[in-house]
């Protein structure tokens, strides 16, 4: 998004000024995100886990899998300060570790789905005829496969993994994606400005890149963001029904899914309730800044 | 309400559903059986033993065949046989984990659209008032937040901490009696079922509520001296409940999805349970069977949705 050449005049009225300085959307929307407090925490809850996930890379307070560090069930001490699991692991370098797996799964999904969803969409939206209607035709297809369908080959054929997780996930969100990039490509390839820089001897792919995509943006970002969300509910769904990360890999669904019986048993609630908090508070911050951003983005749209 | 063109849409439908049904079934029928002695791995048993084995389910036929064989026995209500507990029939266990996971679906549906409806509407008459705020941060808390931490949340503060209080009434650590008390027993797992998918209701009432609001007729009920209880419920929320319709898709396919997760905690002998324990005993043939239903019936399902759409916007034909 470029950046005007000038800016108008700000008038003078009784003292304070009336028409503001031109921003680009990019500036305006970030101004307008910094004014909603609750996506503003969402944002610093997330750079936190980020910082979080990037110490628990080189450094935990005990090796995250080693067993009998401390006793089994050791409720919260000094040196445990989140106690520790059925195995005797400490819990907290467990939840750190966890958060690896959850932010791996969110964001490779939410790339993969940025990518294909858009690449689609874009020729779609662009091309329109024929391209348009396989397009279609295959997101359709795509709609009726269930996420659990693809989840369940994966693992029979392949077994546990992270990898096949992202990808059932990634195979069966994608075409959210592509209906709504090729519905913005759509109506962005027939403004003044795309037959402009047609007359000026653009070609396909310098419009839809160069000009069609950044005008696009806006709810692209937007719905990649609710993208991160979904997928890690859903890889912690699997997970925590025993068909994602195999153990001892340290992942908040298998590790509240361990303490689940101890849970029921009735000695232990805090093996299962960590990485549900943690689960749950990254999950309400996606969410908050999803709806944040989509706010900043699109003021005139209010929910 | 049920022209011509509906009925005839009715037909189109279910053909498509059926062809949906037969495809999904034959993807998971073609990827547990293209591994053949998988179903027996646990038993250990090998070379003549296995040969024999698979020759008795009729495992050592070509895919194509077996699922022939298969579409053949289901036509006529036979799912075939369990490969875990040898020879056992699989149609009258699935029928009744069937009517037990129908019970908890549907105090589950009643849950989170009585949940969301309502949360909904009170957040749409206070605007931008505190009850508003409240109501539309438990709907985001509602989707954000996993089944499975609500439903362990609840055995934990209803089953251990108010255990007294609540005599024991809210939780079952024991597997499920289905005996007395079905419902005091259904409350807390179609408590946690429920409330996932409410969140979602709740902010497309409240939007529909606010767009409905603002229109004209209700300005002029209101001026006619209606009470306002009358104005929102008769006249405001039945208009409402015209784009609510349209995420009840959605929002039955994930109480089923979520029921596979809830059954396993809770020790409910539903088909989720029995289909994740299916996968896990490589016992194929339920889980082929599970999944066909689970298909057909997000497919009525959908259908079903589409149906009350006509109903209550009587603008819509097919």
């Amino acid at each position: 998004m470029a950046t005007p050449l000038t800016s108008p005049p700000a008038v003078e009225y009784l003292g304070g000024t009336v028409a503001r300085e031109q921003v680009s959307l990019a500036r305006d929307a970030l101004r307008r995100l910094r004014r909603n407090k609750l996506a503003l925490v969402a944002g610093v809850y997330l750079v936190l886990l980020a910082v979080v996930c990037v110490i628990s890379l080189f450094w935990t307070p005990y090796k995250p899998n080693a067993i009998g560090t401390c006793q089994t069930y050791e409720l919260p001490s000094a040196s445990h300060p989140l106690g520790c699991d059925e195995l005797g692991r400490d819990s907290l370098s467990r939840l750190m570790v966890g958060s690896q797996i959850s932010l791996a799964v969110g964001l490779a999904t939410a790339f993969i789905v940025l990518v294909v969803g858009v690449v689609v969409g874009l020729i779609a939206g662009f091309f329109r005829g024929v391209i348009d209607a396989v397009v279609s035709l295959i997101i359709n297809v795509f709609y009726g496969i269930p996420t659990f369908l693809v989840a369940l080959a994966l693992y029979v054929l392949l077994g546990p993994g992270l990898i096949n997780i992202i990808v059932a996930i990634s195979t069966t969100v994608w075409m959210d994606m592509a209906r709504l990039t090729r519905g913005q490509a759509m109506s962005i390839r027939e403004r003044e400005f795309i037959e402009a820089a047609r007359a000026g001897g653009a070609r396909a792919g310098r419009l839809i890149f160069r000009h069609i995509l950044p005008n696009a943006l806006g709810p692209i970002i937007v719905q990649a963001t609710f993208v991160i969300p979904i997928a890690i509910l859903t890889a912690a769904f699997f997970t925590f029904l025993g068909f994602g990360v195999p153990p001892p890999t340290a992942d908040w669904g298998g590790m509240a899914n361990e303490g689940l019986p101890s849970l029921q048993g009735g000695f232990d609630p805090y093996i299962l309730l960590w990485p549900a908090v943690a689960l749950s508070l990254t999950l309400l911050a996606f969410n908050f800044l999803g709806d944040g951003l989509r706010d900043a983005f699109d003021p005139r749209q209010k929910r | 309400m049920f022209t011509r063109g509906t009925l005839l849409y009715i037909g189109q439908r279910l053909v498509l559903i059926a062809f949906t049904v037969l495809t999904v079934s034959f993807g998971v029928f073609a990827v547990v059986h293209s591994l053949p002695g998988n179903a027996f791995v646990s038993d250990r048993v090998h070379g003549r033993a296995l040969q024999i084995l698979l020759h008795e389910y009729g495992l050592d036929q070509p895919i194509p065949l077996q699922y022939w064989n298969f579409l053949k026995g289901a036509v006529h209500g036979d799912l075939g046989v369990s490969l875990y507990i040898r020879g056992l029939p699989i149609t009258p266990l699935v029928l009744r984990e069937l009517s037990v996971s129908a019970l908890l679906g549907g105090a589950a549906l009643i849950v989170t659209i009585g949940l969301g409806v309502t949360f909904g509407v009170l957040a749409a008459v206070r605007q931008n008032s505190w009850v508003d705020y409240l109501l539309t941060s438990i709907a985001v808390v509602g989707y954000s937040v996993p089944s499975f931490v609500i439903a362990s949340l609840g055995i934990l503060v209803f089953g251990q901490w108010l255990n007294n209080l609540t005599h024991g009434a809210l939780y079952y650590p024991e597997p499920w009696s289905g005996t007395y008390g079905t419902l005091a027993e259904l409350s807390l797992p179609a408590l946690a079922l429920g409330f996932y998918t409410s969140g979602q209701i709740t902010r497309i009432t409240r939007a529909a509520m606010l767009e409905v609001l603002k229109q004209d007729y209700i300005r002029t009920a209101r001026a006619k001296g209606l009470q306002s209880r009358v104005v929102v419920i008769r006249h405001a929320l039945r208009n409402a409940l015209v784009p609510v319709t349209s995420i009840l898709g959605p929002t039955v396919i994930g109480v089923i999805t979520g029921s596979v997760v809830i059954e396993n905690i809770f020790g409910i002998p539903g088909l989720g349970k029995e289909f994740v324990e299916s996968i896990f005993q490589h016992d194929y043939n339920v889980t082929v069977g599970v999944f066909t239903i689970y298909a057909a019936l997000i497919g009525v399902a959908n259908l079903a949705v589409d149906l009350v759409y006509v109903v209550v916007d009587p603008r819509i034909r097919y």
